[in-house]
């Protein structure tokens, strides 16, 4: 079914479908699939992807009977059972949980750092079936876990989340993505931090492999304000992580990390970029990536630096182990500066595991396998040792377990 | 024999490095061996160490009755050969006292000895790193990332006396140190002499061997050994070089 008649045929079960507004913007998504070349080489949504598979899809969509919001006063966390995209609303004086709203679809259409053909963004804002709101107010400082359930096969979820960290607010973020089923999962969180407010953001995606992720996030941040996003994926299904961050105001910075296991024929793409709109801001791009069997994966930095943008600081790093020579894994960094006064750099290194270091190590008496999983841990060190929370510290962790106990 | 190189032929990339090269080592003996730039003494201690690079030729080389080359290079390791390396590999994040804990508790397995534990492993690192001047807090740093290229010498000699190899390769272990470490590191090697064990010792220059007494020297020329002697061999290469043996 192409996309037309897709939105036509379940536009009742869509969000905003009878907003005439909304219905215009939806009108001209549905004109870009239809006329759009499908640029694969120029288009970096579409590198690595079965297309066909995630547009001419099935739309299906159940409503959850139950989600849940729990308030653990005594160490201001929350956690929170986000149901087939959708949240309990909740409200106390820390924080405020709801439905998105008609304006949150509106504010981010107008955006324009997230490009005009990325498909899978324009397919979550046409086929928009669930998201939530959450803000947090002013000057508390919180922790949010949410994990995020799918609770049966075959659905097609289009969430949109809208995250506001008011004015001096501190948010810990922890989202588990964790599914089994045969879903797709097309996620976008825009995320507001206001002056002096802080958003720690961790993703732990561990899906099955016949479980699909398309997960974008847009942050903007103001005025001594910090986005940091951690991404662990060790799903067995495809990935697709694409974060977009804009540093609006002075004395901003936005650190998107993320780390990926790969294994079998899985696919991962992965795009970071970060915009400097302001003075004295600062940005850190890290991608790494281990691959065996047959996997692939893509990393796309960019760091823009607008002209008005002094002082910058922005720094890219891709790195990449191939354990397998059927492995690929294609990394692209970009800088675009337009500002005379700034820091910027931008690497990229990606092979096989060091075969010296391999050697040194069973020249002390470690096994082949026990030698390339340590050098795997080690790879990773720096970026598992930050975690400074000990159960999300023993979760990766175990995780990492699992997928080095299949590194042959 | 402890160890029998024989008629040793080994090439890499095309090129043969090792023609015909025989040594023999007993228990309790210290051989030396020296040679110019490019003869293949890094060549013979990879080959010993099973490095996977080389392609052996012809030659056998048995090792406490043990056809070497039926062993892989962890397997050569936990039966009692250390090579100590010319350029130790730098390997960040991987921690030095978790790694030398585990490479000491493999060696034991194989030998069905009882695994070190934690605390007794501590308090022998701790003692064998003071007698070579080793501060503790290096320990706790990633193996040989950031060491200056006298550390990293030092800090192999800590690993082979925590190992207390059987056979000891030292590839060039002096280049790079000062004499206050030379002497520091020497000591190291003496202390673990014994009976029961051997040490080759590659070298350029006789410097090392006045604080290591080898009984043997051998000068190797083109792949091969082309004189053997006692220690007054190095006396004569330090007075007249390399250039009358080539």
């Amino acid at each position: 079914m192409n996309i037309q008649d897709n939105y036509q045929k379940n536009k009742k079960n869509i969000f905003f479908s009878d907003n005439k507004d909304i219905q215009i913007h939806r009108e001209k998504l549905i004109n870009i699939f239809e006329t759009d070349r499908f640029d694969r080489k120029n288009n970096e949504s579409l590198k690595n992807i079965n297309l066909k598979k995630f547009i001419e899809f099935k739309y299906k969509y159940l409503v959850p009977e139950e989600t849940s919001v729990i308030n653990n006063n005594q160490d201001n966390s929350y956690s929170i059972v986000s149901v087939n995209g959708q949240c309990s609303s909740f409200k106390d004086d820390k924080i405020e949980i709801t439905k998105i709203l008609y304006e949150d679809y509106n504010d981010f259409s107008k955006n324009n750092t997230i490009e005009k053909n990325d498909h899978f963004v324009n397919l979550n804002s046409l086929f928009l079936n669930s998201g939530f709101k959450i803000v947090i107010k002013k000057n508390n400082n919180i922790k949010i876990k949410i994990s995020n359930i799918v609770t049966d096969d075959n659905l097609t979820i289009f969430q949109k989340n809208n995250y506001i960290c008011e004015e001096g607010s501190s948010l810990s973020l922890i989202e588990e993505y964790e599914n089994k089923n045969n879903s797709t999962s097309n996620i976008l969180n825009v995320i507001n931090l206001e002056n002096n407010s802080k958003l720690n953001h961790f993703l732990i995606q561990d899906n099955s492999s016949n479980h699909n992720l398309i997960i974008t996030s847009h942050s903007s941040c103001k005025k001594d304000s910090t986005y940091t996003q951690k991404v662990y994926n060790f799903s067995e299904g495809y990935v697709r992580n694409f974060h977009y961050s804009e540093l609006i105001e002075i004395n901003s910075e936005a650190d998107l990390q993320g780390i990926f296991f790969l294994k079998d024929n899985n696919t991962s793409n992965n795009k970071t970029f970060v915009k400097h709109l302001a003075e004295d801001c600062k940005s850190n791009q890290v991608y790494k990536g281990i691959l065996n069997d047959r996997a692939k994966a893509t990393y796309f930095s960019n760091t823009y630096v607008d002209q008005v943008a002094q002082k910058t600081e922005g720094y890219q790093l891709s790195k990449g182990i191939l354990l397998s020579d059927n492995a690929s894994y294609f990394s692209k960094p970009e800088l675009k500066i337009y500002a005379d006064d700034v820091k910027c750099s931008h690497g990229s290194t990606i092979g096989p595991i060091d075969e010296n270091a391999i050697y040194y190590l069973r020249s002390r008496g470690m096994s082949k396998i026990a030698a390339t999983k340590i050098l795997i841990s080690s790879f990773i060190n720096e970026e598992l040792s930050s975690i400074n929370d000990d159960l999300m510290s023993e979760t990766i962790q175990k995780k990492l377990v699992r997928y080095l106990s299949k590194v042959k | 024999m402890f160890l029998e190189i024989k008629d040793l032929s080994v090439k890499i990339e095309n090129k043969n490095i090792l023609n015909g090269l025989n040594l023999n080592i007993n228990k309790g003996e210290v051989h030396a061996i020296m040679g110019p730039n490019g003869c293949g003494k890094s060549t013979l201690a990879n080959v010993l160490a099973g490095k996977e690079d080389y392609e052996i030729l012809n030659g056998k080389i048995n090792f406490k009755d043990n056809d070497l080359f039926d062993l892989n290079i962890e397997e050569r390791a936990q039966e009692g050969m250390f090579l100590a390396f010319q350029y130790p590999v730098e390997i960040p994040g991987v921690n030095i006292t978790p790694f030398l804990h585990s490479a000491i508790n493999s060696k034991r397995k194989r030998m069905n000895e009882e695994e070190i534990d934690n605390l007794s492993f501590a308090k022998l690192l701790k003692s064998k790193a003071s007698d070579l001047g080793i501060n503790i807090d290096m320990l706790k740093r990633s193996v040989n990332t950031g060491f200056s290229g006298g550390e990293k010498k030092r800090y192999e000699i800590l690993q082979m006396s925590i190992l207390n190899p059987d056979l000891a390769i030292l590839d060039e272990t002096d280049s790079g140190l000062d004499i206050d470490a030379l002497k520091i590191v020497t000591e190291g090697v003496n202390r673990l002499k014994t009976k029961n064990n051997a040490f080759l010792i590659i070298t350029h220059y006789q410097k090392l061997l006045d604080y290591i007494k080898p009984d043997h020297v051998h000068v190797m020329v083109n792949g091969s050994i082309v004189k053997s002697g006692g220690p007054e061999i190095a006396a004569e290469i330090e007075k007249d070089g390399f250039q009358k043996f080539q």
